[in-house]
């Protein structure tokens, strides 16, 4: 056994035990768009697939996305999958998050993660951020958003949704 | 060699042992973000004339836990050769950044070690890590929070504050109790009332009129219905010294206050925000010496400008930065805070309408203006009174218009139109007020399921100051992983000949998954970097700047 051996193995280690060990969705205090102190664990929709897209009003391509899945959402609905949009707004813009989503007509639950605890324990380090949680399971992560890509997710919504029934 | 190959061996079998160590490399989460830099001459921009023409900030955080009840996280950054530049001295070699265990059950979250933290809207108390602006202001030190019940809990903390790998010689001690007193019956109403308290102890600066402590009190409630929202908080912050010409003096301290108002009002395709706010001498540092440092370190409380976050390069040019300090710089030029508001409105036309045709539009107006408070001041015995109500100086009013429209499913236009005025004598405390007009038009266009170009033309006329700009900017996705785009903004009525100088970049990015590396080529403009309501200067600076931001487990 050679030292190449011993780095490629320690790398396989490395490998399986992030796919083998299962990350779930941190319990968290974040607030509702009210200001309501909430559990993470509650926004899940427990018996299908959870999309988290971490946003904020002024990121352009946040908006785009959600817009873009917003237009086809009653599609997506049927596949039993919730879309919960976390808003990282801080103090100088979260005022701003509930008229935007009125005046959007987005029918997304909505939370407020002002301090950015939530993003922070997902080690986002950028936004657009969507994480696809099944039950509490983390199954998909991805940085950023291009026209289109809704597509993408919506593929993965229904092979991942026809796959649990 | 020998003793390498033992150490990857214990190693291995420290991975693949299932006690204690297994279970927390088995829950082992990073992220890893590294932007690096090599700066060149320039005959435009000028010459480099720093140590260092390669330099690098990299982050490595490692988060894991032990069950449900105990977490643990790592940072550590490295700033090598140096850091880029305009971050703070203080960011240098390789050093801890973030160490901390928490304990968690349904009641009690305990963390000891540097914590983030937020009382309120901020206005009293915000820790928080910002890498752009290069601000990390965790705690170090004890925090606790205390579920009582479904409708109290308490927040207590204390402990020093980071700076740089450092810490700020003050003390931080606080404590937020929050109260729900919403009616569990009827969902349609909330009612929330938070009371927070802040003490800052610093022994390193001392006179006779002023103690060690200075101490914040604020009081605060949130309203909210099914169509309508208000919020009110009030401050107090307890007798401080003003810092003038770098120094204190024993007959110029004073108390501080802040006063917020928001409401809303909200409707199925339509969204109005109002905001008022009021701050007099409202600025905290852990460290008194640390006023007005342009790193933005040791800010103990969160005061941003509350103006809209433009997303376009030229309407970043006249960026407001609120003014919470009282400065007496001459006669002319005294301030002692901020007074003014902000408006917003979100209109959606329907689908199918006139305006709105098959896939609607939607319109968000802004409007802001923020003045200096208004009172009697003594410029020779160093001496105030303001008015609550009234107003002084102007230093910044603006009014925006974005419509966006989707034409049909390949192409979108987004249009917007800004009108500023910039009072630089008062914000910058140097000389000239401006006046501008920004105009710009996007589209996107989707060439494929995953190809689009999306162009960008902006142009901001001014009488005043650098006069006209133009900017472009051109990016192409061909496909979900890879973008490409190029970019410029060009002062072409500059009246210096030499300054008429055309800030390009070049650049693409490449993302998949979680991980994303950037590249860029070109000219970064100097002035103000702006984000979340604050800024730092920047240097005009030409160079070659790549990003990583990936996570290996």
């Amino acid at each position: 056994m050679n030292l190449n051996h011993i780095k490629l193995t320690i790398i396989i280690v490395f490998f399986t035990q992030s796919i083998l060990s299962q990350k779930n969705i941190p319990s968290i205090y974040v607030k509702t768009i009210e200001g309501k102190s909430i559990n993470s664990i509650s926004t899940l929709n427990k018996n299908g697939l959870t999309i988290y897209s971490f946003w904020a009003t002024w990121c352009v391509p946040c908006i785009n996305e959600l817009d873009a899945i917003h237009n086809e959402f009653d599609k997506w609905k049927e596949h039993n999958v919730k879309l919960v949009a976390v808003s990282t707004d801080d103090a100088r813009t979260k005022r701003r998050v509930r008229p935007l989503i009125m005046g959007k007509k987005w029918n997304f639950e909505v939370l407020i993660d002002e301090n950015q605890n939530f993003k922070r324990s997902l080690n986002i380090n950028g936004i657009p951020y969507t994480i696809v949680t099944d039950g509490e399971k983390i199954i998909y992560r991805k940085i950023g958003y291009k026209p289109g890509e809704e597509k993408d997710l919506y593929e993965f919504v229904l092979k991942n949704s026809i796959n649990k029934n | 060699m020998k003793k390498k190959k033992i150490f990857y061996l214990l190693i291995l079998i420290f991975f693949n042992n299932s006690s204690l160590n297994s279970q927390i490399l088995n829950n082992l989460r990073s992220s890893y973000e590294s932007y690096s830099a090599y700066y060149i001459d320039d005959s435009k921009t000028g010459d480099f004339n720093y140590e260092d023409r390669f330099r690098s900030n990299n982050y490595l955080n490692l988060k894991s836990n032990i069950g449900a009840s105990w977490n643990f996280e790592l940072q550590i950054e490295s700033y090598l050769p140096s850091s880029l530049l305009n971050y703070s001295p203080d960011f240098k070699n390789t050093g801890i950044s973030t160490f901390n265990l928490e304990y968690i059950n349904d009641k009690i979250n305990l963390k000891l070690g540097n914590f983030y933290e937020q009382f309120g809207s901020g206005m009293i108390l915000r820790s928080w890590e910002d890498k752009d602006l290069g601000i990390n202001n965790s705690i170090r030190g004890l925090n606790f929070k205390y579920r009582i019940n479904d409708k109290i809990s308490l927040t207590s903390l204390f402990g020093q504050q980071k700076k740089g790998f450092k810490y700020s010689k003050g003390f931080i001690v606080g404590l937020d109790t929050e109260f729900d007193f919403s009616n569990e019956t009827n969902e349609n109403y909330t009612f929330i009332a938070g009371l927070s308290f802040v003490g800052r102890n610093d022994d390193q600066t001392s006179g006779t009129t002023y103690h060690n402590t200075t101490n914040l009190y604020s009081a605060r409630i949130d309203f909210s219905s099914l169509s309508f929202y208000s919020n009110i908080e009030i401050i107090n912050k307890s007798k401080d010294p003003v810092m003038q010409f770098g120094d204190f003096y024993d007959d110029f301290v004073e108390e501080g206050a802040a006063f917020f108002f928001n409401s809303g009002f909200i409707k199925n395709g339509i969204g109005v925000d109002f905001t008022f706010r009021r701050l007099e001498n409202m600025a905290l540092f852990s460290e008194r010496n640390a006023f007005g440092n342009s790193y933005n370190q040791s800010i103990v409380n969160y005061l941003p400008a509350l103006t809209k976050q433009h997303d376009y390069s030229l309407a970043n040019i006249y960026v407001y930065q609120s003014q919470p300090n009282v400065s007496f710089v001459d006669p002319n030029l005294i301030k002692t805070g901020e007074t003014g508001m902000q408006l917003d409105i979100y209109y959606f036309l329907k689908e199918k309408s006139f305006f709105g045709g098959q896939y609607g539009m939607n319109l968000a107006l802004n409007a802001s203006i923020w003045n200096n408070l208004d009172g009697n001041f003594d410029f020779v015995n160093k001496n105030y009174t303001t008015n609550f109500f009234g107003k002084g100086e102007k230093y910044f009013s603006e009014i925006s218009l974005e419509i966006r429209k989707k034409w049909s499913s390949k192409l979108d236009n987004t249009i917007f139109y800004l009108n500023q005025f910039y009072n630089k004598k008062y914000i910058e405390e140097k000389f000239g007020k401006i006046n501008s007009n920004i105009f710009v038009i996007e589209t996107t266009y989707k060439l494929n399921k995953n190809k689009s170009l999306k162009l960008e033309l902006q142009h901001l006329s001014t009488k005043d100051d650098n006069k006209n700009w133009s900017a472009f900017g051109l990016e192409y996705n061909l496909s979900s992983a890879i973008s490409l785009y190029v970019s410029d903004l060009y002062n072409y009525q500059n009246p210096k000949q030499d300054k008429k100088i055309h800030y390009y970049n070049v650049g693409g990015s490449y993302s998949k998954g979680i991980n994303r590396y950037t590249v860029n080529y070109g000219r970064q403009r100097g002035g103000l970097v702006c984000t979340g309501g604050i800024c730092r200067y920047v240097p005009e600076s030409t160079g070659l700047s790549f990003s990583i931001t990936t996570s290996f487990f």
